[in-house]
């Protein structure tokens, strides 16, 4: 029997699927690996523990699932985290860790070349916005404030591409992750001489250019060995997180949208037109040639109720965040949909889509003497989708949307989704259990290996059973405190402004004085 | 409330205790210069306070501390006020002398019935615990006052009751210490503090259960969150750490193997070569020849 392997290279995680050719999940696993912010706004990774930590979870799926049933494993495809940038010299040794999608050292270079005609240029042309993100002003970055790092540097790979490295000696990147790294135009799938000169380098000091579906080289000897591997096992490239992920949902057509919610979530849509924004608001990928996924992404996604839940939640047994959870679920359920007018704005950690308000923060608004405990709960949920609600309603300003699919361990819980289609008023179809991500890989491998002739006849294999109907009812409820909740959203630009710098202050103050106040019990 | 101080070796009262080297009370009702300057002891030092607000240097970190709250100083820290005196308020304390073991581990004494795994438990997360304040911990109080009155009244039994309470003490801190570190509720953050605890000390040979002293958790619970956290047993995640750490070593430093087995924690250069060919294929020597070319 043979399988295919898929490996996502992920925020916190490598996860690792084993599929059968018809699909069918045979084995799973996942290995931890830690972020360091050395530094408020770093937020780093060690690329040799991510390597061994891969290559730990990966024999030890082989061995436990792989090798023992007589599966032959035909391929091994990856994907990872858009947006990290990691130097290496002339031997290949890292110069430090790697820099991952949420550090924001560049905001500086972003402000400055997001407002400005070039900025505006270089976002139309690579699809990537003008955002700390961004590789293209991480090398900046290093360029301005770590000149003997950029100095040194041979290459500036993603955290895939030095993996890949790793196994097969080849320094290589697909043009569907490179569309993330603000350097890549997304119509010549050339990089973009104008974005490699704002980040002062040449096109050799990045890694070579090929399709998703390629072939990454050969295993190296010992890890044949080491895994038990013969040396014609396919290593496919493959794409980044959030294109597999859409890919996964079945998401091929026009007229569907996706909304992945995790700790942070985005709103995605397909088609073979790069969406043009003048207010710089979306992303657009490629997937392969002829294909986009654009979209917008938020930071404030289940990590909001997750901190709400650790500072209001109940914690009769000490040891449960997921059972406080729960009972927070119950409890909204309680309350009658729209919180009867309590209002939240979910912008704890500021915002990327649809605002783009770094200094945007949290706000209860609409509160009067009869709310409750529990309207508070409902209201977080709700303006966390909120938030996902208004990104969908921009892209629909582009595209017509006539159907949702989600995923995400956020927007998968039954009391969401339901909100979701409320809000939407959209049939949404929802996959249990789901691996969107290692599901888009498979798809790739399969369509790679012939099994399916296109990735448009793959994609149609996705099966999404679970449907919720929107109430209409609802949905009245929900956009009327929508429009709200837009308008606050904007409106509140200047004060947010305000605070966040106050607070930016305050906090260095106390930094500087050193006085630490007592931990308080919670 | 009953002032008072009984020092060892001038109070009779704790003849008994040779252990407590000191206990007391004190309602302090004017300021005096130089009366509470910054030192260091060999005791551990408890204080607790009943009344007014303190404003305290331990161990270079300052602290406020209000009625309910306990500062632990451990052997050898600093802890006075930066002004030099004693602000208005009352507070009761104890200096009790503690053991410290050949393996440098510190553990309450002989005269402790705590046995000896807890006792090495209870001292590793007082000496590894960075939060030297803790708040509302009223019940400190209480055995405090149990104690002067068990020294005062003498009555049958007191020998032995003085040091259960004693016990009850610590037990009692450590207790506050790991729920004030929350270590499950939010466990990537005690998983966090772990792998820096670890990095920082990656030649230690850590056991599972000293790992789980570290973040203040039982082993049983410990093994179980690192595992659903991070999809491997700690033993596991700690090979991680380390033969990443020492592929950096092997690409980057001209040290010798024993060297970089030593510094990551293997027990010997053969150890690492097992390990590291297990899980990578290569041994450290091929390793290296193989990613460095021109070397």
């Amino acid at each position: 029997m043979k399988c295919i392997i898929t490996i996502e290279l992920g925020t916190n995680a490598v996860r690792v699927f084993a599929f059968d050719l018809n699909g069918n999940v045979i084995g799973s696993m996942k290995g931890h690996y830690p972020t360091f912010h050395t530094e408020p706004d770093h937020s780093e990774q060690d690329p040799e523990q991510i390597f061994i930590t891969m290559l730990f979870v990966l024999k030890n799926l082989l061995n436990d699932n792989i090798h023992v049933k007589k599966y032959k494993v035909d391929c091994i495809c990856f994907s990872a985290s858009m947006h990290s940038v990691l130097a290496i010299d002339k031997n290949g040794v890292p110069l430090g860790n790697a820099i991952t999608w949420a550090d924001n050292r560049a905001k500086k270079e972003a402000q400055e070349l997001k407002n400005s005609p070039a900025g505006k240029k270089l976002y139309t042309a690579t699809g990537t916005p003008i955002h700390p993100m961004s590789p293209l002003l991480k090398i900046a970055w290093l360029k301005n404030n770590d000149p003997e790092r950029f100095k040194q540097t041979n290459k500036f790979l993603s955290i895939k591409s030095y993996i890949i490295q790793q196994l097969t000696g080849e320094y290589l990147i697909d043009y569907s992750l490179a569309s993330a790294t603000g350097l890549l135009n997304i119509r010549t799938l050339k990089w973009e001489n104008d974005a490699l000169e704002f980040a002062g380098i040449t096109a050799d000091r990045l890694p070579g250019l090929v399709p998703v579906f390629a072939s990454a080289g050969t295993l190296r000897k010992a890890y044949q060995n080491s895994l038990g591997l013969p040396a014609d096992t396919k290593i496919i490239v493959g794409s980044s997180d959030g294109c597999m992920a859409t890919l996964g949902a079945g998401i091929w057509d026009e007229g569907k949208a996706t909304i992945t919610i995790e700790d942070s979530g985005a709103v995605r849509v397909v088609g073979n037109k790069v969406l043009q924004d003048e207010k710089q608001r979306f992303f657009n990928y490629l997937l392969t040639e002829d294909c986009y996924v654009s979209g917008g992404p938020t930071n404030n996604g289940g990590i909001i109720f997750e901190w709400f839940a650790r500072q209001f939640g109940d914690f009769k047994n000490p040891f449960d965040l997921e059972h406080s959870m729960e009972e927070l679920f119950s409890e909204a359920s309680k309350v009658p949909v729209g919180s009867d007018g309590l209002l939240f704005l979910p912008y704890l950690l500021g915002e990327r889509a649809p605002i783009w308000n770094a200094n945007a923060r949290g706000v209860y608004f609409g509160l009067n003497i009869k709310h409750e405990r529990q309207h508070f709960i409902r209201a977080a949920i709700e303006g966390i989708l909120y938030e996902v609600y208004s990104i969908g309603k921009i892209l629909e300003e582009h595209r017509t949307i006539s159907s949702l699919s989600i995923n995400g361990s956020f927007a998968s819980i039954p009391f969401c989704t339901q909100i979701i289609a409320d809000m939407f008023n959209k049939p949404v179809s929802l996959r249990q259990n789901s691996h969107s991500v290692g599901l888009g890989s498979f798809l790739i491998s399969a369509t790679e290996l012939g099994i399916f002739k296109s990735l448009d006849e793959a994609a149609q294999t996705v099966e999404l059973p679970d449907n919720y109907t929107p109430q209409a009812q609802n949905h009245a409820v929900y956009s009327g405190y929508f429009s709200i909740f837009e308008r606050l959203s904007t409106k509140l630009f200047d004060e947010f402004e305000a605070i966040a710098t106050l607070q930016q202050k305050n906090a260095s103050d106390q930094n500087s004085s050193k006085v630490y106040s007592k931990i308080k019990l919670t | 409330m009953n002032q008072f101080v009984l020092q060892h070796g001038r109070s009779p009262e704790l003849q008994l205790f040779p252990h407590i080297t000191e206990l007391g009370a004190k309602k302090n009702t004017s300021i005096r210069l130089n009366s509470l300057q910054e030192s260091a002891t060999d005791s551990i030092r408890i204080y607790y306070v009943i009344e007014g607000k303190f404003e305290w240097h331990i161990h270079q970190q300052q602290y406020m501390l209000y009625p309910g709250d306990v500062a632990l100083i451990l052997p050898g820290q600093k802890f006075g006020s930066e002004k030099g005196f004693l602000e208005i308020g009352s507070l009761s304390w104890i200096h009790i002398n503690i053991h410290k073991l050949e393996s440098g581990e510190m553990i309450p004494g002989r005269w402790s019935s705590l046995s000896e795994s807890e006792s090495l438990t209870i001292g590793k997360i007082l000496f590894l615990n960075n939060s030297l304040v803790l708040s509302k911990l009223n019940e400190a109080g209480r055995i405090l006052q149990y104690v002067q009155s068990e020294l005062f009244n003498q009555e049958i039994g007191y020998g032995t009751r003085v040091n259960n309470l004693i016990d009850e003490l610590f037990i009692t801190i450590t207790r506050q210490l790991t729920r004030q570190s929350n270590p499950a509720r939010n466990f990537p953050k005690t998983f966090m503090q772990l792998e820096q605890t670890l990095r920082q000390n990656l030649s230690h040979q850590w056991t599972v259960e000293e790992m789980a002293a570290v973040v203040g958790m039982g082993t049983t619970l410990f093994n179980e969150k690192v595992k659903s956290y991070s999809g491997f047993s700690p033993i596991n995640y700690l090979i991680n750490i380390r033969i990443s750490e020492a592929i950096k070593l092997l690409k980057k430093i001209d040290a010798s193997l024993t060297d970089i087995a030593l510094d990551t924690g293997f027990y010997s250069s053969q150890h690492f070569s097992t390990t590291f060919k297990k899980l990578t294929g290569y041994t450290p020597s091929e390793f290296r020849k193989n990613h460095l070319p021109n070397n």
